[in-house]
């Protein structure tokens, strides 16, 4: 092992005796120090280099007295020293996403969509990793079924057999700008939904009519007139300190 | 820009609406729903074909693919923008952290080798002066 050292970085020990790897290092000698000329230019600007212009460093070997000095690099204006959340202008995303609690589930960020679509999508072959893995066949034109086409499309009558059925079929709870009240056609068959849909279109009502939330306000304000601890309090309401 | 999305999301939400109803018909399907339903089968190709004109105006959309996990997942993707900010903070700290510690250990570098080596480090200095960073 103390030859491999000594191989690696003793070159100038070859000078030593061989016998001294007494502690583990090649010669147990330093390196021998530099001559006293080379170390008088190493200190000096050479007069003739100094008179042709500025001095020339060699990106390697130097016969400075720093050896192996680089140039520093290119400074960047953009660097971790900086708040990159700042210098792109996220800071509205950073408080909106990271201020507030996102809610987990996938129905919360598309309440409108239909069916159980926090279930994962492998469950069901509905994943969108699928999609990328086999590509559907793309290409062909959609042309409408003709009489013919829709032959195929001749169901029996009856209700579908239980293992077919969609269970939790959600209707969409529209938030949708333009109101188009008469546009949405009647449901044919409306078994599943109206039990579904009304407690969950009244508690969607709930959450975004901005009329409940003055009701909530103009509600508690009456509470607060109504308590005992309400300081406009006038001799209509029975003394406390009377009640045993 | 927002334009564009928010003609395929209403295409996509009558596209959707669409297949909703032809559930319910299909669920308990009657000869008299013949027609509806065959109106409802083609009312869904005119749907595709929509979302297809659609599909030119976004072609330089680009959506990362850990989005589409969360999505499989039943997870918000809310939560990936969310995540992913805050990684970037976390890191961006970090980063700083490293700067501030190599600038202090630099600086205190400097000042300890100009006490023990003050000529050397005085052509040092003057040196790195002369040449800026290329």
């Amino acid at each position: 092992m103390t030859e491999m050292f000594s191989t690696l970085f003793g070159q100038s020990d070859a000078q030593g005796p061989p016998g001294s790897g007494a502690l583990g290092f090649g010669s147990g000698k330093p390196p021998p120090p530099l001559p006293q000329s080379q170390v008088s230019l190493s200190g000096q600007l050479p007069p003739q280099i100094g008179d042709e212009g500025p001095m020339l460093r060699k990106p390697g070997a130097s016969n400075e007295p720093f050896y192996l000095l680089r140039d520093l690099p290119v400074g960047n204006e953009l660097t971790g020293n900086s708040n990159l959340i700042t210098h792109y202008n996220l800071e509205h995303a950073y408080n909106k996403f990271c201020g507030k609690k996102v809610k987990e589930k996938l129905s919360n960020f598309l309440p409108e969509l239909p069916g159980m679509i926090d279930c994962p999508g492998t469950q069901d072959g509905s994943s969108l990793r699928s999609l990328i893995d086999k590509p559907p066949v793309c290409g062909n034109s959609f042309s409408p079924l003709t009489g013919a086409l829709l032959t195929g499309f001749r169901l029996h009558t009856g209700p579908l057999p239980e293992q077919y059925r969609l269970m939790h079929i959600q209707p969409p709870k529209k938030k949708s700008k333009h109101k188009h009240k008469h546009h949405r056609l009647q449901d044919p068959l409306p078994q599943e939904t109206p039990s579904d849909s009304d407690p969950k279109k009244k508690k969607k009502k709930r959450d975004d009519d901005p009329d409940r939330k003055k009701k909530k306000k103009d509600k508690k304000k009456k509470k607060n007139r109504h308590s005992p601890d309400h300081p406009g309090l006038t001799g209509s309401q029975p003394n406390s300190s009377s009640l045993r | 820009m927002a334009e564009k999305f928010d003609n395929l999301e209403e295409h996509l939400e009558k596209f959707i609406e669409n297949i909703r109803q032809l559930g319910i018909i299909v669920s308990d399907f009657q000869p008299s729903s013949q027609a509806g339903l065959n109106q409802k089968l083609n009312f869904m190709i005119s749907g595709l074909q929509d979302i297809e004109k659609c599909r030119l105006q976004l072609n330089e959309i680009n959506v990362p693919l850990e989005v589409f996990e969360y999505i499989d997942q039943g997870r918000n993707p809310q939560l990936y923008t969310k995540e992913c900010l805050e990684r970037a903070l976390a890191r961006n700290e970090q980063v700083k952290g490293k700067i501030d510690t190599m600038t202090k250990f630099k600086s205190l570098l400097i000042s300890e080798l100009s006490k023990v080596f003050p000529e050397d480090m005085a052509k040092y200095k003057a040196m790195r002066a002369e040449d800026p960073p290329s």
